[in-house]
């Protein structure tokens, strides 16, 4: 019986935010990074005691190109058992960054636990955050140059790009940075008419 | 791209110096730091003045990874975060990519039945772990050689089922890769006999050990606002005193139908989150046993889908139909309609989440890990603060961070 | 035992009594980084119990350890340290690198991780596995008291 969600081959989305399926899993709502502040600050006061987590996305291709999305719960702030916890709201918060301004305001003055995660986000996107206490790398070296996470990151990091691959390895389907290991499917023409004797097609030199 | 400045790394500044002030780098190697964790802390005699833990010594690239694989494939990398109990990882992200899918629904019973019962099992083979390792820190080496002999039979159940004794891979979109093998449920009733006398023993040997007690009872004591502002879950949280358990708050797999209690206790010290975790392993063990029950009923273990689930092997010698499904899924993988979604299990750690984006193609756009041992990890910059150093042990062991899952 | 022309034999035969007292008695360090760690405790652990092979402590520090089983991956801001932690330990040392990732990356063909540890420091004995179980990890000690005993460095007369 197969499946109607599967989608027909061929279309990708390019803000899959605005495409989801109704899932209920959260209320899902969007900012822009100039209210991101006050909406945090409105909703921390509303009950959200805790920041869950907070991520970035890199839409590569769309307008703003990053997200850095906010998951917030709301959980009692004092000695509770099973049935007063219940079943607690969620909410997530997403907030468009644009390429040429990857700034966002802190939220760690509201909650302490954005410290580490907002380092992460600059470290491997490079989104700043104002008003952060020690913005630094965090899995990266110190010295590290780039942002790992971001789309045209190459997956094997700048130094390795361009080295070969096992055989084995090549997926004609990778995107973001593995090139196949310098064996297009001409110069394989080229080197099984050499192998048999015959005038390589073409005549161009692989690349 | 930006115009703002980044700014520079900054050095650890000490202020002032007095007689015994000296600044100590424990770890990234270290016995006691269970994983790879540094923790730099200015100590004035024995006592710590300032800590400031360091991670990022075993940042893998996960998700990076993750983007370059098919939705399957990118399972065998996600498993290897929480290193301790895989499979929660697994369960997680299969969850998060079932719901995008549409086919939450259709997951065959007897699989979401397997699916809770090798995460119970991997929760106690994880709290095994920080056990012994715990007893180690603290100086009682013998529970590290009963907790490691339990997790032994855990394993060997795992490696049954799966392949594999820590990474199994057994979980597949819309099911498992195969029903459980002869002689499974045999393993399985020996352990559930086998597990009380051997609680029983661990809780002999550690829990009314008054050196035991003296060493955690008020050590590390987290107060309930400080554990909701720095983003503490699971035992951790319920240590000091808010229930808060995916399962109960937020069903997924079928744990509605099976009866457990969510253990909490108040005051928030080390010995509290040790009880936690030791009535954990029995309310797991009380999960076991119902869906031991369940488990004698057959039944398919995935999902009626040729579109997602690969056709039985013997079918593609005679249908073409299912040689042509088969070679679809293998060689292309599944497509997963665009969307984002959050979904969420109670790990051994914690809320373990996943923040998975599909752009309609059959890779993950986006898979954001939502860490607890991180949250935890980050405790340490607060909670180290005035203790003594060989609290500092207690302490990190008492939060069980898992740094496969810290640093990702 | 092997007569090197113009070894004398009083010191061969010491020099085989000391490889001998070397290899019954090798303690690794305690480099424990990812998964590979829990099956290299495991291997302490009673059902497959390193200590009957003379691997009766893991210790802690460089100094006091002969043997480091780098098990797990190896990132970036952990290969320096590797380094150093090799470079403290005293001769003669041994190297197993434990598991796919320590061995050639593993499954982790990207930015984050060191494409193999003998890119850092010198490796006796590989072990494949992801995790390797912990008899591959016992047969990869015993590879080493082979090669302790049969040569290679170790003994009185050993050399970096």
């Amino acid at each position: 019986m197969p499946s109607s969600q599967t989608p027909p081959i061929g279309s990708t989305a390019l803000d899959p935010t605005a495409a989801r399926p109704p899932i209920d899993d959260a209320i899902i709502e969007r900012v822009e990074p100039s209210a991101l502040h006050a909406r945090l600050s409105a909703l921390r006061a509303e009950g959200y005691t805790m920041l869950l987590d907070l991520g970035g996305v890199d839409y590569l291709e769309r307008s703003p190109r990053f997200d850095v999305v906010y998951h917030l719960l709301k959980l009692p702030s004092k000695i509770a058992t099973v049935a007063e916890v219940g079943h607690p709201e969620r909410r997530r918060v997403l907030c468009g960054v644009p390429a040429d301004r990857t700034v966002l305001p802190t939220v760690s003055d509201l909650w302490k636990s954005a410290d580490w995660a907002e380092r992460e986000v600059f470290d491997l996107f490079g989104i700043t955050f104002e008003g952060h206490a020690d913005l630094r790398r965090i899995q990266m070296p110190a010295d590290w140059e780039g942002y790992p996470l971001r789309k045209d990151y190459p997956l094997r990091g700048p130094a390795r790009e361009r080295t070969p691959r096992p055989a084995f390895a090549n997926k004609s389907n990778v995107r973001a940075g593995t090139p196949p290991s310098g064996r297009t499917a001409q110069a394989l023409q080229r080197q099984i008419a050499l192998a048999r004797g015959q005038q390589p097609p073409g005549g161009e030199e692989p690349k | 791209m930006s115009t703002v400045e980044i700014p520079q790394p900054r050095e650890l500044e000490i202020v002032e110096r007095s007689g015994n002030q000296m600044v100590v780098s424990m770890g990234p190697q270290h016995p006691s730091t269970h994983g790879v964790l540094q923790v730099i802390t200015e100590i004035e005699g024995e006592v710590i003045s300032r800590s400031s833990p360091e991670i990022g010594y075993l940042h893998t690239g996960i998700e990076k990874s993750a983007e370059n694989l098919f939705w399957t494939q990118a399972s065998t990398v996600i498993e290897r975060m929480d290193y301790l109990s895989p499979i929660s990882n697994a369960l997680c992200y299969y969850l998060a990519v079932e719901k995008l899918l549409g086919i939450s629904d259709r997951i065959p019973p007897r699989a979401q039945q397997i699916r809770v019962l090798l995460a119970e099992l991997h929760r106690i083979a994880s709290h095994c772990v920080w056990l012994g390792t715990h007893g180690i820190d603290v100086g009682a080496i013998s529970a590290f050689f009963y907790c490691f002999d339990l997790r032994e039979n855990i394993l060997d159940l795992t490696e049954q089922a799966g392949g594999a004794r820590m990474h199994p891979n057994y979980f597949r979109l819309g099911g498992l890769n195969g029903d459980l093998p002869e002689g499974f449920m045999g393993r399985l009733d020996a352990l559930i006999e086998k597990f009380p006398g051997r609680m029983g023993e661990l809780r002999h040997l550690l829990q009314k050990n008054p050196i035991f007690q003296d060493r955690t009872i008020d050590v590390g004591v987290l107060a309930i606002e400080d554990a909701l502002e720095w983003n503490a879950t699971g035992p951790v949280l319920r240590g000091s005193g808010v229930a808060y358990d995916v399962r109960k708050a937020f069903p997924y797999s079928g744990y509605e139908q099976y009866e457990f209690d969510v253990p909490t206790r108040t005051e928030g010290d080390a010995y509290a989150r040790f009880l936690v975790r030791l009535d954990e392993m029995d309310e797991a063990m009380r999960i076991i046993r119902q869906v031991r029950v369940q488990l004698d009923t057959p039944g398919p273990v995935m999902v009626d889908d040729t579109k997602i689930a690969p056709p039985p092997k013997e079918t593609i010698a005679i249908s073409m139909e299912a040689l042509i499904h088969h070679f679809k899924i293998v060689s292309e993988g599944v497509r997963v309609p665009p969307g984002d979604i959050y979904a969420s299990v109670e790990g051994p750690r914690g809320e373990l989440g996943y923040y998975v984006v599909s752009n309609g193609d059959n890779k993950p756009w986006r898979v954001r890990t939502r860490p607890p041992s991180m949250y935890h990890t980050q405790l340490l910059k607060t909670m180290l603060i005035g203790e003594l150093i060989a609290d500092m042990v207690v302490i990190i062991g008492s939060l069980d961070p898992v740094f496969g899952e810290v640093d990702r | 035992m092997e007569m090197i022309p113009g070894q004398s034999f009083l010191l061969g035969k010491i020099d085989e009594v000391a490889r001998w007292a070397q290899s019954s008695s090798v303690w690794p360090l305690t480099m424990g980084l990812a998964c590979c760690a829990i099956e290299m405790m495991t291997a302490t652990a009673p059902e497959y119990d390193i200590a009957r092979f003379g691997s009766e402590v893991f210790r802690a520090s460089p100094r006091q350890a002969d043997l480091m089983i780098v098990s797990g991956r190896v990132s970036q801001k952990m290969g320096p340290i590797i380094k150093r932690l090799y470079d403290q330990m005293a001769d003669p040392k041994w190297v197993i690198s434990m598991g796919a990732c320590a061995s050639s990356g593993g499954v982790f063909d990207n930015y984050a991780i060191v494409q193999g540890v003998d890119t850092i420091v010198p490796v006796d004995v590989y072990v494949p596995g992801c995790p390797p179980t912990p008899d591959g990890l016992l047969y990869a000690v015993n590879l080493i008291q082979q090669q302790i005993r049969q040569g290679g460095r170790g003994g009185i007369l050993a050399r970096a």
